[in-house]
């Protein structure tokens, strides 16, 4: 039996993590930690006279709250030994993100998780998600990635892509650790019902417009958030640590992808797209989306066959499209 | 934890199947031009009977017709692929023959352009993409491929007038490399050899070109390729799609082939070596494919290499429309197309996944392939 603690709970895909390590019977309890209030859906987990799953408000990015948390006699007493990080990735996400420490946020507390990890000593297992747009991309639309595949070091990689490796390499650099098991799992495009759309550097953020290069429609491999919850569940119950990539079946080209989720990518010359960011902040506009780089003009997917072989991990979800409850075309999911 | 590669019957090592050392001191060389000592590593591979026997010299080698080949002994004549047994997911198995296919009673414009037998055929290919959403993993759109099919079609029929034989030695299932010569400064031999296997496949199989990189990074060039099944030319790729099963098309002389001037046509240029290690590593046959016409199809007169250097292009030509005609001098003239498959050569079965580790071993039989097509294209030209 474990007990888990899980980063971003109150997030979409913390929330579906959480929902997913409840019902796992091997997962004694869990203490979930967001930035805002609990969400709505935990009523059911945190009711009772003895329940599983306990919330607590705690900004993980900022040195003193995290490391209060993970040295609190709360936390000895819950005896965690796994930690779930799931890096920020919903509406707040799409906001600036703020710099703690000189550092862009997600690079900040992904250190700080590990520092504590690593310091608690009991802390025996650390999963964490990463994003697949590490990689570096060549040109064309089919790029089948593995997780031997080199990542973007390119210096002028857009600085949203930047801190996902920042993160990626901190977290390799303790895959081989004795004491800690760490696995990271790199997820693509994540996708949920009802049209929303998460790690994707091009379309995170609330629906509205986007751009895109012109002449160019890279193919975004997807995953459902259901079989993101699996994959983590599976690296929490597995006995392996290492990198690796999880993907649902579907892939659709970027265009595609963005009307299905309520945004439009409008395309726009190559040379005139940092310019276009520029212009963007200039005027005060929000600008979440990565600027410009290979992601906006190469596509790719991934190659999940060794999280098929380590964690067992396979996606059960399709992801196609349906028509929701005001007659709009949205993008589903559904187990098969 | 790396993925291991495709697990086959191991064979043993070439120098102990040849019973000679292989010192590598030749590595590279290419049978066409010979060197002036024997080997014995090669001629312990020519007693094995894949090769023709060597020449004597560079420049009698040049003007001298090429030597007969001794025949491969083929693995199948029915057109049913017996001998392979594919490691990949049944999905080509299960894809519907054409008689199975029920068409649409709804027409659309597209539909009135083509017979039965070729919507059965777009039909077989749409279903050849799993999941739910119409893009496979590696962009290939079945509503694209619809849309431009008539128009290729018309070019296949009544342009370019293909006669293709051999199609038996095509495998109806599993993967297969099919080599061919390149020619034609545009890739309609790709796109003819493409809807020949289409039509002339039950049930319908798609054959994937793999393309040069530089491709993928042309605007709109790369979407349209990527949308009617092509695939940028990384190993990663050629694996993973041999792995599925799929049938792919290589033009392993690259651009050198396109960029043939008038005096070199119908000479195939050296091959590279990546579709032989993909070959014996996923245990695929390959089919050596004569394309006859395409050197044809844009005559160069001379390429200003210079310039190309300059502007960073593969080729700039000169052809009797080109500069003449502005960019319309690049299309292709209406020759007529001759496509002709050869017999299949499995050299997987005599080597293993062990022989693509062996570079002098993989550069003696690309330079067979290389020498089969070239074959294949001085028998049927006449």
């Amino acid at each position: 039996m474990t007990n888990v603690l899980v980063s971003h709970a109150d997030e979409p895909i913390g929330r579906r993590v959480v929902k997913a390590l409840f019902h796992d019977k091997e997962v004694a309890s869990i203490l979930a930690v967001g930035d805002g209030p609990p969400p709505r859906s935990f009523d059911r987990y945190l009711g009772g006279s003895e329940p599983r799953v306990h919330y607590s408000r705690v900004d993980l990015a900022k040195h003193r709250p995290a490391s209060d948390l993970f040295h609190s006699a709360s936390f000895r007493s819950a005896e965690i030994d796994t930690v779930v990080h799931i890096p920020r990735h919903g509406a707040a996400a799409s906001e600036s993100a703020p710099i703690v420490s000189g550092l862009p946020e997600r690079t900040a507390e992904t250190r700080l998780i590990l520092q504590n990890c690593l310091e608690t000593g009991s802390i025996r297992n650390l999963v964490a998600l990463g994003s697949a747009f590490v990689y570096r991309l060549v040109p064309g639309n089919a790029n089948r990635l593995d997780e031997d595949c080199e990542l973007d070091l390119d210096p002028d990689v857009a600085p949203d892509i930047r801190s996902w490796i920042d993160c990626d390499m901190i977290f390799h650099g303790e895959v081989h650790n004795d004491r800690m098991r760490v696995v990271l799992l790199r997820v693509p495009t994540v996708v949920a019902s009802g049209g929303y759309v998460y790690f994707n550097p091009s379309l995170v953020g609330r629906p509205g417009p986007r751009v895109r290069a012109l002449g160019y429609d890279p193919i975004c491999a997807l995953v459902s958030d259901k079989d993101v919850a699996r994959a983590v569940v599976n690296a929490v119950q597995s006995e392996t640590s290492g990198i690796f990539n999880i993907a649902g079946t579907e892939a659709v080209p970027l265009s595609v992808l963005a009307r299905w989720t309520r945004r439009t990518a409008l395309p726009i010359p190559g040379p005139l797209l940092g310019w276009y960011t520029a212009g963007a902040r200039l005027v005060g506009a929000e600008t979440h989306q990565a600027a410009d780089g290979p992601h906006l003009r190469y596509g790719f997917t991934l190659d999940t066959s060794r999280a098929e072989r380590y964690l067992a991990f396979r996606p059960s979800d399709r992801i196609g499209l349906a028509r929701a409850g005001d007659g709009a075309m949205r993008l589903e999911t559904a187990s098969v | 934890m790396t993925e291991s590669t495709t697990a086959g019957t191991p064979a043993p090592p070439v120098e102990e199947l040849l019973g000679v050392e292989n010192t590598g001191a030749t590595l590279g060389r290419d049978p066409f031009t010979e060197l002036a000592d024997p080997d014995p590593f090669v001629e312990r591979l020519d007693r094995l009977q894949i090769v023709a026997p060597r020449g004597r010299a560079r420049r009698a080698r040049r003007e001298q017709p090429l030597r007969e080949l001794p025949p491969v002994e083929p693995v199948h004549r029915t057109g049913k692929h017996e001998t392979f047994t594919p490691n990949a997911r049944s999905r080509w198995a299960a894809t519907p023959t054409l008689a199975e296919i029920d068409l649409d009673e709804s027409k659309g414009l597209v539909d009135y352009l083509l017979s039965d037998h070729e919507r059965r055929v777009l039909a077989g290919l749409a279903q050849l993409v799993e999941g739910e959403v119409p893009y496979d993993r590696y962009g290939f759109s079945p509503e694209t491929a619809k849309r431009s099919f008539p128009i290729f079609l018309a070019l296949y029929r009544y342009y370019f007038r293909v006669v293709s034989e051999g199609h038996a030695n095509v495998p109806m299932e599993g993967p297969a490399i099919l080599v061919a010569n390149h020619g034609g400064l545009l890739p309609f031999d790709a796109a003819m050899g493409v809807i020949d296997i289409a039509v002339h496949s039950d049930p319908p199989r798609l054959v994937r070109a793999i393309v040069d990189r530089w491709a993928g990074a042309l605007p709109w060039v790369n979407i349209f390729y990527a949308r009617v099944g092509q695939v940028i030319g990384t190993r990663k790729n050629f694996a993973d799609l041999l792995n599925d099963g799929q049938l792919v098309l290589v033009f392993p002389e690259g651009m050198d082939g396109a960029r043939k001037t008038i005096t070199q046509r119908y000479r195939v240029q050296n091959f590279r070596v990546g579709f032989i290690e993909q070959s014996l590593r996923e245990r695929a046959p390959i089919v050596p494919v004569a394309f006859v016409g395409s050197d044809d199809q844009t005559p160069i007169l001379y390429n200003i290499k210079p310039l190309a250097k300059r502007l960073g292009l593969p080729i700039v030509p000169i052809t009797p429309t080109f500069p003449l005609l502005g960019p319309l001098g690049l299309l292709p003239y209406p020759v007529s197309y001759k496509i002709v498959y050869g017999e299949p050569l499995n050299f997987h079965e005599r080597f293993g996944p062990e022989g693509a580790d062996d570079p002098r071993l993989v550069r003696y039989l690309a330079n067979q392939v290389r020498r089969s097509v070239q074959q294949l294209l001085d028998k049927n030209r006449s």
